[in-house]
């Protein structure tokens, strides 16, 4: 990367015909690439470094006595590159050629199929039949430890895993033994990748199927999934990520590029950790209450008979309960929402542990103590943390309470069934069911994270968009809009239509926000404002 | 254009005999009782020859040792126009890919067969055979030991004399 500081040189080549202006320094591949020209590669990972030993990015530079490896030639000024040319072609198909001399072709029972690049390269560009007739040598499968299986015969030995395991991990916990046509990838004696917080990466970045999940063994095939771009919920480093959904149901998450957050990887820690977006225990319609019980009822009538309710339990003070699984929109509407009816303390529990697990090639991607996506939008918009660190307790100021409960959603599963019965009014707004919720006067299903579009802001305060996979179940709407719905009652103003309004009116709550729009976000996110502080205050 | 309606007029009662006619009729009906080269096929006592092409409700090929031959690939729900193929994919305790469901909706099939032509490894096949009826409805849908139980005869989607059609 070039200081800010200095100006970049730039040199211009010219890359099948197209001129491209790049960075001194940027590699022929990396040129091709900005010009949208993706020339086959495997062992060349932007992640990593290039070893160059996959033989099929080579292209003809004029003046070269021979093809070159774009991966690892960097451009001149003035160069003129061919990769369509006779020559490129007929060395990529000779290249494919060796590689499929061992691979197996079971391609229907692997999972990679469908996302192989072996695949794709091969379909484009390769030889129709294969001309080998001897036998291939086979290796079996091999478990790695940890959510890793290893298919030996389908290796293209691009080494991506090991310079991943040894440069990104630093943890080099996988080598090539042997020599030629035998080498293979392999763990030391039983040493596994148990244990490696970070070892899931190696399945994203293996381009044939030889490391496969675990977990995704078998589940579904590649392209009947579909890709969501969202944000890692399971700490507050906010890791980009894709949620890979088939049949309204979460089987997977892969890291999505992000240079500034989290580079390539994830962490093992989150990629595990979805099973919670499939829950079935869903709060599906609104309850309220009718006499002694409650009765599942449709959103006008729920929305009606609790501002009904709110008139007529009139002044009295307000608490609330957030989640700091909430995105900025649905917390800021819940600030909305208390300081509509007068205002009142916010405090939210969320879990947290004493160890982060930094990833050491590039530390700013963490495991972060903070378990939740979003402890710091909560922190901007003035609310406090309480309880223990296993987001439990801390709500023991609330016995007696005889004001207005807001609980949005945290389940309470630590709580008695009798919780917030002194209140006046107590409104839950939850995605699941539980025990503590029940006796609530009004309870209202609400969207989780991967059924709604909204914000989360990490650790360092970066606001990061993430997008609906999931269909909600029921009546679930997104909870940003039932509270805003409700404070926009009591003020008498507009609803807010769309979960980007939503953010705006975020903006007028706090600084932080001011004046940051959708539109800045992007798909990468965006810094939050640091508030200036006034002089003299 | 104005309808038109052509009167016929009825002939007047004893001047016209019917038994010409009656008898032309009966003649026919009994030299087709004689005639050898008769079209009448007499279903269901003497069973239908089907064409060796004839696309039919579904067989699964099995292994020799019973196990059914399909790899739980998924392509044939891919290819399948008719959406009418729920697959679900696992591994059995030898370490091989089989599909834990496999269910064809016969009722939503339109028997286009590139299921059979989609497979990899040869396990489903649409068969020469429809007498497919049933008191249900719900046993039109074929899960994956039916489907392994037929035992008609799986179609050729080609003629292997004349692969090419030439």
């Amino acid at each position: 990367m070039a200081d800010s500081g200095t100006k970049t040189e730039r040199v211009t080549l010219t890359i099948d015909g197209r001129e491209v202006s790049v960075e001194k320094g940027t590699t022929i591949l990396e040129a091709a690439e900005a010009l949208g020209n993706r020339i086959p590669h495997y062992c060349y990972h932007p992640g990593l470094s290039a070893p160059a030993q996959c033989r099929l990015c080579l292209v003809e530079v004029e003046g070269a006595p021979k093809l070159q490896a774009s991966c690892i030639t960097t451009a001149q000024d003035g160069q003129v590159v061919h990769t369509q040319s006779d020559d490129a072609l007929r060395q990529r198909k000779g290249v494919l050629e060796f590689y499929l001399a061992n691979h197996p072709l079971d391609c229907p029972i692997c999972d990679q199929s469908g996302e192989c690049k072996l695949q794709d390269y091969v379909f484009a560009e390769g030889r129709k039949h294969g001309r080998n007739r001897e036998p291939k040598r086979v290796f079996g499968r091999d478990d790695f430890g940890g959510d890793i299986l290893f298919y030996g015969d389908r290796c293209v030995m691009c080494t991506r895993c090991v310079r991943f395991m040894n440069e990104a991990a630093q943890d080099p916990l996988l080598t090539v033994v042997e020599r030629g046509n035998r080498s293979v990838i392999d763990t030391f004696f039983d040493e596994g990748l148990e244990g490696s917080p970070y070892a899931g990466n190696i399945v994203d970045i293996c381009p044939v199927g030889a490391l496969v999940s675990k977990d995704f063994l078998h589940k579904a095939r590649a392209w009947d999934l579909d890709h969501t771009p969202s944000i890692c919920p399971n700490c507050s480093q906010g890791c980009n990520i894709d949620l890979h959904t088939r049949d309204n149901r979460v089987h997977r998450l892969k890291p999505r590029p992000n240079l500034d957050v989290n580079q390539y990887w994830m962490c093992d820690y989150g990629r595990h950790r979805y099973d919670w977006m499939n829950r079935t225990d869903r709060l599906e319609a609104p309850m309220i209450e009718r006499e002694d019980s409650r009765v599942a009822t449709g959103w006008a009538e729920a929305l009606e008979a609790l501002t009904a309710r709110l008139e007529e339990v009139g002044d009295r003070p307000v608490r609330a309960i957030a989640s700091p699984f909430s995105s900025n929109e649905e917390l800021a509407a819940l600030r909305l929402l208390v300081n509509a009816l007068g205002g009142g303390e916010i405090h939210f529990r969320s879990p947290r542990t004493d160890e982060e697990i930094p990833l050491p090639s590039f530390p700013k991607l963490t495991r972060r103590k903070d378990l939740a996506p979003n402890v710091k939008g909560a922190e901007f918009l003035g609310m406090a943390r309480v309880g223990d660190d296993d987001a439990t307790g801390g709500l023991e100021g609330l016995e007696g309470f005889d004001g207005i409960l807001l609980v949005v959603g945290d389940a309470l599963p630590d709580c008695a069934p009798d919780f917030g019965s002194d209140a006046a009014l107590h409104i839950h707004l939850g995605s699941y069911t539980s025990r503590a919720t029940e006796a609530a006067h009004f309870r209202l299903p609400i969207a989780t994270h991967a059924e709604q579009e909204g914000t989360f802001t990490n650790f360092e305060g970066r606001v990061q968009r993430f997008w609906p996979g999931l269909e909600a179940p029921g009546a679930a709407r997104p909870g940003w809009l039932v509270l805003a719905a409700l404070a926009a009652h009591l003020e008498g103003t507009a609803v807010p239509q769309r979960a980007e309004e939503m953010f705006l009116k975020a903006g007028e709550l706090t600084p932080h926000f001011q004046g940051i729009t959708y539109q800045d976000l992007g798909t990468r996110g965006a810094l939050a404002n640091e508030p200036v502080a006034l002089p003299g205050a | 254009m104005a309808a038109t309606v052509k009167v016929m007029r009825r002939p007047a009662a004893g001047t016209t005999s019917y038994l010409r006619s009656a008898i032309k009729g009966m003649g026919l009906t009994f030299k087709h009782m004689i005639n050898p080269d008769k079209a009448t096929h007499q279903y269901p006592e003497e069973p239908v020859e089907l064409s060796p092409r004839w696309r039919g409700t579904h067989v699964m090929e099995v292994h020799a040792d019973g196990r059914p031959k399909c790899v739980a690939c998924g392509l044939c729900p891919t290819v399948c126009p008719a959406n009418c193929i729920r697959l679900v994919g696992g591994e059995d305790d030898q370490g091989n890919r089989y599909p834990i469901v496999y269910e064809i909706d016969e009722f939503r099939c339109i028997f286009c067969g590139m299921c059979q032509e989609v497979c990899p490894v040869e396990a489903i096949h649409v068969g020469q055979h429809f007498e497919n009826a049933e008191y249900t409805r719900e046993r039109f849908v074929y899960d994956l030991d039916r489907l392994m139980e037929q035992d008609h005869e799986s179609t050729l989607l080609w003629d292997p004399s004349d692969p090419r059609s030439e």
